[in-house]
């Protein structure tokens, strides 16, 4: 393999969630999935909801759920900015599921499709792919 | 003997206060140490989003997006004003409430309509009192904001400016100098000052790819830097709650140790009344009784 690695981190708001060295970074982009190796050159790009993936060291994958956000590519050094990211392994899918249901017995009480429907139809779509995310590493 | 026991109800009774206040105090003191730590989880994030932004600042057409463009007239203002859900803590409302009026009034000089939106029940109850039209208010949340508060607030606060219902939106909160000293301050939110936007100090490091455009970049980043700017005031405004009430709440405690000192003085004293009155009767007694005995013997 190359010597070369990425210095990739993984920040939201409230944590940073990853921060290290990793050989390739696979991206939610908004117009598909962008795989980046080192020297990349410079990129700065939208996410969109979805996974993210990252190569470690020893071959071995980790697998993120991101509430989209953005990734910066400069001299190796990966930024991820997400409103949420976290790890599929971390997911609490019981949780989750009980959330899933009330998000959705809220959609079906709501009757005209104003910020209200538009908030919980975003948050029903962040659940479902935490949830896929998580189930898909199982 | 009445006084006696009324003051020493009252040393109990300034006892059991100086308890909670020391109680509070302590709960304070932890609780900023944690506020402090979600400042600091909050920084690289902010640090990160205001360097992608200064580089897509730097190459895309910053002048089209709503965001960023001053309306022609500036005829509503929105303040958003940080106080907290519970009292005792010292200025920390008043400090912010203070300065909402201040720029209130200056914003009426300049003929501009003013509303509020009112984070934390004290500057809603305030500003239901004096009688200012709310846009919105969130309560219940002022000691541990989380991001997904600050985009609420954000989205509120876009949409109405997008939709040029308002035209400026002003942020007054403490901002949390240290754990002993906090300040209230404003910070003009909308529109973006075009100096964030592109820093002259920034260099440009390289030729950068957007995806899918610059442009479109520049829509989702502006306003997640927005919430990050509202989410960095919220956590300071928490930060600044604990550490007011722990200042107030230790002084408190300082002048409970106080009163109790000055009580159990005035107790002994009056105790000593007490025994002193009491020998004197006595000795009165005693003396009466010797008279009488006397004059029994020369009889």
């Amino acid at each position: 393999m190359a010597e070369k690695k990425l210095i990739c981190r993984i920040l939201t708001p409230e944590e940073t969630v990853f921060e290290g060295e990793v050989e390739m970074v696979v991206a939610p982009g908004k117009d598909g999935e962008i795989g980046i190796l080192p020297l990349h050159i410079p990129l700065v790009s939208v996410l969109k909801t979805g996974e993210l993936r990252l190569k470690l060291n020893d071959n071995k994958w980790e697998n993120i759920a991101v509430d989209g956000g953005y990734l910066e590519i400069n001299e190796d050094k990966v930024i991820v900015l997400a409103d949420f990211a976290v790890f599929a392994s971390k997911v609490d899918v019981a949780r989750l599921e009980a959330r899933t249901k009330e998000i959705k017995a809220k959609i079906a009480n709501i009757k005209d499709h104003g910020d209200e429907f538009f908030a919980a139809t975003r948050e029903l779509e962040y659940l479902a792919n935490r949830l896929r995310v998580a189930k898909k590493n199982k | 003997m009445a006084q006696v026991r009324e003051i020493k109800r009252r040393i109990r009774s300034v006892q059991n206060t100086q308890q909670i206040t020391k109680t509070m105090e302590m709960v304070s003191a932890a609780k900023i140490r944690r506020a402090q730590f979600r400042i600091e989880s909050a920084r690289p994030y902010a640090a990160g989003m205001i360097d992608v932004l200064n580089n897509v600042g730097k190459r895309a057409d910053v002048n089209l997006h709503p965001l960023l463009t001053r309306h022609e007239k500036i005829k509503k203002t929105v303040i958003v004003a940080l106080s907290s859900d519970r009292g005792l803590c010292g200025a920390f409302n008043t400090n912010v409430i203070r300065l909402a009026e201040d720029i209130i009034a200056a914003e009426k000089q300049k003929n501009r309509a003013v509303t509020i939106f009112a984070i934390g029940r004290k500057a809603i109850n305030y500003f239901n009192y004096v009688g200012y039209e709310l846009i919105g208010e969130l309560r219940e949340m002022s000691d541990s904001p989380t991001f997904a508060h600050a985009k609420f607030i954000a989205g509120e606060l876009i949409q109405k400016y997008t939709a040029k219902e308002i035209d400026k939106v002003v942020l007054v909160f403490n901002h949390f100098k240290s754990a002993m000293e906090q300040k209230a301050i404003k910070h003009v939110l909308l529109p973006i000052s075009e100096e964030t936007v592109a820093a002259e100090e920034v260099k440009l490091t390289a030729d950068y790819l957007f995806e899918p455009s610059d442009g479109e970049v520049l829509n989702h980043l502006l306003p997640t830097y927005i919430k990050a700017l509202i989410y960095r005031a919220l956590l300071e405004s928490a930060a600044s709650e604990h550490g007011a009430r722990r200042t107030a709440m230790k002084s408190a405690t300082d002048n409970a140790v106080d009163m109790i000192a000055r009580l159990t003085r005035t107790f002994n004293r009056a105790r000593q009344a007490l025994i002193t009155q009491e020998i004197a009767e006595i000795a009165g007694g005693a003396e009466a009784l010797k008279a009488v005995l006397q004059v029994g013997e020369e009889e």
